[in-house]
């Protein structure tokens, strides 16, 4: 811990706890959450960067979106992100999310994850290493630290263009909506 | 008089402080024992930080008042036990009052799960209760044998007893406090009794509702729990301390020997557990029981 | 023996073609109307597992193939003279585990009707379900041919070989606006 780090402890204790306590739901799609046993075991250990992972999407505040996502999982997905408490950060994890990866032409797997849900990064690739992980995870601090990671104050603010985007692939969503104000431009 | 008073407000600071470190040192301890390198000790601390930091679901009034029901139950019984030459109100009451007030730290749990009606924290919660019956009849026998070898009930009579190194853990009471120690990882909710917030199983049981600032309660009332039960054991069985510090590391031998219990173990189901509990702590604490009653 | 069962099915069925590619495994093509007679006779046999339908849509030749493939738990007792001992040391018998049966059958494709197998195998509800979403097949006397996996309807069922599944990406997926582009 150098001298910076005790300023900025001093100056945003809130976000310093943001950053180094990250819990992450254990959320599996596709075949990307192979990845995540070696991760979180003894093997790679993602518990010394903080990162646990948790079993309910009340306690978590990473969302970890492991390899494709078909129609009926992104019904899950939508699901347990709203549940999640603020201050929230999602990052999708392998090529599927990113554009539909190998499944680009598939009719049952949804291109653009964003399109649905905001993303705060990407980590690339079919599949990542568990190291690209830990740089996603060490790349979601530096996003932290300068505020950059503000995907669920993006989703507050635009919430009507997100709903009406997971009506389109849905149809009717059988949940209220999570904000009533924040209706984007329409 | 206004040392009492300072004693009052520093006693659950002090408490509360351990507690997190030994949280902190337990997956410490735990992650070198899977050979991992394992998070800073400072790691709970953080953790509490985001958690208060974080927004939280309230599930209606019972919900936040059961949680602070139980932390005001930890923080009372906190009061009543001599922490070193710390023991604020330990005059006042003894073994019958403490036995009365753990109860509430559970049941305000319970009451706070009860709202949030989420189907797992009823099986967490009844799996707690019938762990607790488990633990509860052994329990009770070694506080008996205490009781009747130093025929009193005060904890402050009981840690003066043993002053000058006659420790009970090795006079004719050592049976109770094997039964003690062995039931004390079903007390803390360890492995291989933590059946109750099985996270694989039922999703951490009673805490699954509870997010943001009632999930950071949530662990300092774990916290707070655990130093209570160990410092009751350093209380009752090792002498207590002349001053904190020895306190202290009595109590660190403890709970390191219980964190490698925690690190080797897998957990029992619930029926092996009360197989368990009622079988071999019953028969030492009562063959303790039997000893202390001839003996004297 | 694999070449037994050949034997006996050859003597009770007229009209079908037996091939054995293989050790312990049969392949019978049959016409539509045998399927269920087919599969209850090797029931009877000891044939007890249903390992699972599929479905093959043949363009070209305007026709769906449905392939039912047959297990066993419980092995098929050969007849006395089928016995011969391998090289190995090990019997033939004593090795032969009743072998895979894939029985084959064609129906139209105009017009997809055939008729439910859960009078004998009942474990075939889901995958009759499944062949019914994916391909738009309709099996007489089934529960509920309710959907299993798809979310949305299809015009087309999608594992049929005419959907184009790139257009109806383009048309469906590629539709919904990125949030960003819809704002400006």
């Amino acid at each position: 811990m150098d001298r910076n780090d005790i300023k900025k402890w001093f100056k945003s204790p809130d976000k310093m706890g943001d950053k180094y306590s990250l819990w992450a739901i254990y959320f599996c799609t596709g075949c990307g959450i192979i990845e995540i046993p070696p991760v979180i075991t003894a093997r790679w250990d993602a518990e010394r960067f903080g990162v646990i992972p948790v079993a309910t999407p009340r306690q978590s505040n990473l969302f970890l979106i492991t390899g494709y996502v078909s129609v009926k999982t992104l019904r899950a997905i939508i699901r347990t992100y709203e549940q999640m408490p603020e201050p929230k950060y999602t990052v999708g994890f392998g090529s599927c999310p990113i554009n539909g990866g190998m499944y680009w032409d598939s009719y049952n797997t949804i291109k653009h994850l964003d399109k649905y849900i905001p993303i705060d990064g990407w980590i690339a690739g079919c599949m990542p290493r568990p190291e690209a992980i830990f740089v996603a995870v060490t790349h979601l601090w530096t996003l932290i630290d300068q505020g950059k990671a503000k995907a669920y104050v993006k989703y507050r603010e635009k919430y009507g263009l997100y709903r009406k985007n997971q009506e389109m692939a849905l149809g009717k969503l059988d949940w209220p909506p999570l904000y009533t104000t924040g209706g984007g431009n329409d | 008089m206004v040392i009492n008073i300072l004693e009052i407000i520093i006693s659950p600071v002090l408490a509360f402080i351990i507690g997190i470190f030994f949280m902190g040192l337990f997956r410490k301890i735990t992650a070198r024992l899977h050979w991992r390198y394992g998070p800073p000790v400072i790691q709970p601390f953080l953790d509490l930080i985001k958690l208060f930091h974080q927004q939280g679901f309230s599930h209606g009034p019972v919900f936040d008042l059961g949680i602070i029901m139980a932390l005001a139950g930890s923080i009372v019984l906190i009061l009543f036990i001599p922490f070193g030459g710390i023991c604020p109100i330990s005059n006042s009451g003894g073994l019958l009052v403490i036995i009365y007030i753990m109860l509430f730290a559970p049941l305000g749990i319970a009451l706070s799960g009860g709202e949030a009606a989420n189907p797992n924290i009823s099986i967490g919660i009844s799996r707690k209760l019938i762990l607790a019956l488990g633990y509860e009849v052994s329990f009770l026998l070694a506080l008996l044998a205490l009781m009747t070898y130093y025929n009193t009930i005060s904890l402050v009579d009981i840690v003066e007893a043993q002053d000058n190194y006659k420790w009970a853990l090795f006079s004719p009471l050592a049976l109770s406090g094997i039964a003690y120690f062995i039931i004390m990882p079903a007390m803390l909710g360890i492995r291989p009794f933590d059946i109750a917030g099985a996270p694989q199983e039922i999703s951490t049981g009673p805490a699954i509702e509870y997010g943001g600032k009632y999930l950071g309660l949530f662990n300092i009332w774990h916290a707070l729990s655990m130093f209570v039960y160990i410092a009751l054991f350093v209380d009752l069985f090792l002498g207590g301390g002349s001053n904190p510090l020895t306190f202290f590391i009595k109590m660190l031998v403890v709970f390191i020997l219980l964190t490698f219990i925690h690190g080797v173990f897998p957990r029992f189901r619930i029926e092996q557990a009360i197989k368990y509990l009622w079988k071999w702590p019953v028969i030492i604490s009562l063959s303790g029981l039997i000893l202390i009653t001839v003996i004297r | 023996m694999i070449s037994a069962l050949k034997n006996d099915l050859e003597s009770i069925f007229k009209d079908i073609q037996i091939s054995a590619p293989e050790d312990d495994r049969l392949i019978i093509n049959a016409q539509k109307d045998a399927v269920l007679t087919i599969l209850k006779f090797f029931k009877d046999k000891g044939y007890d597992h249903l390992a699972m339908i599929s479905c093959t849509d043949w363009i070209e030749e305007d026709e769906f193939e449905l392939i039912y493939i047959v297990g066993s738990y419980s092995v098929y007792a050969p007849a006395a003279e089928d016995i011969t001992s391998d090289k190995s040391g090990v019997s033939k018998e004593a090795a032969f585990n009743g072998g895979n049966i894939l029985l084959k059958t064609r129906i139209s494709r105009k017009d997809p009707r055939f008729i439910t197998a859960i009078p004998v195998f009942e474990n075939s509800e889901p995958y009759e379900r499944e062949i019914h979403e994916l391909f738009g097949v309709d099996f007489k006397g089934h529960p509920r041919l309710t959907p299993l996996f798809l979310e949305r309807e299809y015009k087309i069922p999608p594992f049929r070989k005419d959907f184009d599944t790139r257009r109806y990406v383009k048309d469906f997926f590629d539709q919904i606006p990125f949030v960003e582009n819809k704002e400006k």
